[in-house]
């Protein structure tokens, strides 16, 4: 199995990922699992998607759900909103990841997105209270999503 | 002739962060031509305030996925200069590895993916995984390689770990470095003629517009610098470093969150047209090869050829990390121990080139080696001003083609740049398919 995290940690609960894959880290709760930090620059995914294995992505995600709701769900379950302005590099995010590894018939057939719905993205270091409280849920759901 | 003219290009894409194009003609008078910008480490001071000189680059480094490297490096080098912490040569040829592998990736994804798409007038590299899929798998594969750099020489691609004040808590294996130079020459060379082919089958394309501005970089003796030199300005020479300030006069305006520079003009170029136009003469002699094939020439005052620049550059970023890691080799990889026993506390700059140009981070220290104060200009910052100034020329030359021809030259003109557009950020926005 590969975890992979991406966001920020700078910026409140888009830091989610991160302090989930720090939770698995310490815990060593999927031993043999392959965690990756993949930070803000989610084309890295490209590169390293595991085929033949699970791969998990854990991110905030605006599900326009309750703070600290998380849902896990298939690429081809949801519409990725893609906000790239094309302006810069630094559009390029998960949503045109996703659309490259199709289109380039990389994407691994067994990709689980763990989202978690922010409270607020705004810099300072911690994650909000209901993001806090969803990590250990975040964990658990993969773990039953790796047993089925 | 058009008397008026309103372009107001919106991109609200990010949950805080935005680059608008305005332009705005009437009855034949240019009253407005900006480019309005949120960039994100705007609060750069108060997240370092009262760190430890330890902690100073690992967070640095987070402000942003992309240019993580260079702040990690700018950060490591204000810090080594305030605390007076001495590097040896084999952590400079690591960094110089590392800067060269980030420059690459980023060269070549600016090149094919960004500005690729409008020189073959699509609007995004999405189609041409269609129609041209060995153009863009090549792409991703130079990105890889220019990734495994950094995870070889620094632990992981994205944010690296290993580099610290004072040297590196991990020095690469022989085994690892030779590797990476047999995948260097053998794909990455090859790859790299294959992108100047390509690219000069688009050159054609690159709209003809010429403004000769103030082109800053740095400059030292030795090679073309982007780990270390002076400040070298196109109008007044060589300054140090710690001149910084002098050379980036950092002003507001109201149309952006985001300061604006100046040196000796009303504005300046920073990045890969920068460092051409300033150093061209350290660049390999692949890298002068490919700028002929390419039609860059020795100065070039067309802010559209940045492009071109970073692809000369990328060559010689490929060729110059061979060069490196047989210095490394040579030295025999010594299992050194970083320096930090700090032998002062004051104040330290350090200023690195990053693919859009010259990065500064500047930190005091107490005597318990806590940041007390913090400064960082990025070059999207620097570019701002250059851009407008750039547009208030160009519209006025292009004024007869319709609004969409002129939008997009301008959006053109803002993709040369590469701007930082509030890059912090990436959570997803879904809507579920019922």
């Amino acid at each position: 199995m590969k975890i992979f995290a991406v966001g920020n940690s700078f910026y409140g609960d888009d830091g989610v990922g991160v302090a989930v894959l720090e939770r698995i880290r310490e815990a060593d709760t999927f031993p043999g699992a392959d965690l990756f930090d993949a930070h803000t620059d989610a084309l890295v995914l490209l590169d390293r998607f595991m085929p033949g294995e699970m791969n998990v992505i854990i991110d905030a995600a605006d599900m326009g759900l309750e703070p600290g709701s998380v849902r896990a769900f298939r690429p081809d379950e949801v519409r990725v909103k893609i906000k790239s302005d094309h302006l810069s590099m630094h559009g390029f995010g998960l949503g045109e990841t996703f659309i490259l590894a199709e289109q380039l018939g990389t994407m691994p057939d067994n990709v689980l997105i763990v989202g978690v719905q922010p409270q607020r993205i705004e810099i300072n270091q911690g994650l909000s209270e209901p993001v806090a409280a969803a990590v250990p849920r975040v964990i658990s759901l993969i773990e039953a999503e790796a047993t089925e | 002739m058009t008397m008026n003219l309103d372009i107001n290009v919106e991109h609200l894409t990010r949950v805080e962060g935005h680059g608008n194009i305005v332009v705005n003609m009437k009855e034949g008078r240019l009253e407005k031509a900006e480019l309005q910008i949120v960039e994100a480490p705007r609060y750069f001071e108060a997240m370092l305030k009262g760190r430890s000189f330890h902690e100073a680059a690992i967070i640095t480094s987070r402000i942003c996925g992309i240019c993580s490297l260079g702040h990690q490096m700018g950060s490591l080098k204000a810090t080594e200069d305030a605390l007076g912490l001495e590097v040896s040569e084999q952590t400079i040829l690591l960094r110089r590895l590392l800067t060269h592998g980030a420059t690459l990736q980023s060269n070549i994804l600016h090149a094919y993916f960004l500005a690729a798409p409008d020189l073959l007038g699509v609007g995004s590299v999405f189609p041409l995984i269609g129609t041209h899929p060995d153009v863009v798998i090549r792409a991703l594969r130079m990105k890889r390689l220019a990734n495994d750099i950094g995870d070889v020489v620094s632990g992981r691609a994205v944010h690296p770990i290993t580099p610290v004040p004072g040297g590196f808590t991990r020095i690469p294996t022989e085994k690892e470095l030779m590797g990476l130079k047999k995948r260097l020459v053998e794909e990455m060379v090859p790859d790299f003629l294959a992108t100047v082919e390509t690219m000069a089958a688009l050159a054609g394309k690159i709209p003809d517009f010429t403004r000769e501005t103030e082109y800053i970089s740095l400059r030292n003796d030795h090679n073309y610098a982007m780990y270390d030199g002076d400040i070298c300005s196109s109008d007044i020479g060589r300054v140090p470093d710690s001149d910084y300030l002098k050379m980036t006069n950092e002003f507001v305006v109201p149309h952006s969150t985001s300061k604006h520079a100046k040196a000796n003009r009303s504005s300046f170029m920073a990045g890969a047209l920068a460092r051409w136009n300033n150093n061209h003469d350290r660049l390999c002699d692949a890298s002068l090869t490919a700028a002929e094939t390419l039609g860059l020439k020795p100065k070039c005052y067309n802010p559209f050829m940045n492009t071109i620049a970073q692809v000369v550059e990328a060559g010689h970023c490929a060729l110059d990390s061979v060069a490196i890691i047989d210095q490394l080799l040579e030295g025999g990889l010594p299992n050194e121990q970083p320096n930090q026993e700090p032998t002062k506390f004051g104040t330290g700059v350090g200023a690195v080139e990053v693919p859009r140009g010259i990065l500064y981070h500047e930190y005091s220290y107490d005597r318990k080696g806590r940041i007390t104060a913090a400064n960082c200009i990025i070059p999207t910052g620097q570019n701002l001003e250059n851009i407008d100034d750039d547009m208030k020329k160009l519209v006025p030359e292009i004024i007869e083609k319709s609004k969409e021809e002129i939008t997009l030259t301008l959006e053109m003109l803002v993709r040369a740049y590469d701007p930082c557009i509030s890059c912090s950020v990436h959570m997803l926005d879904v809507d579920f398919i019922e």
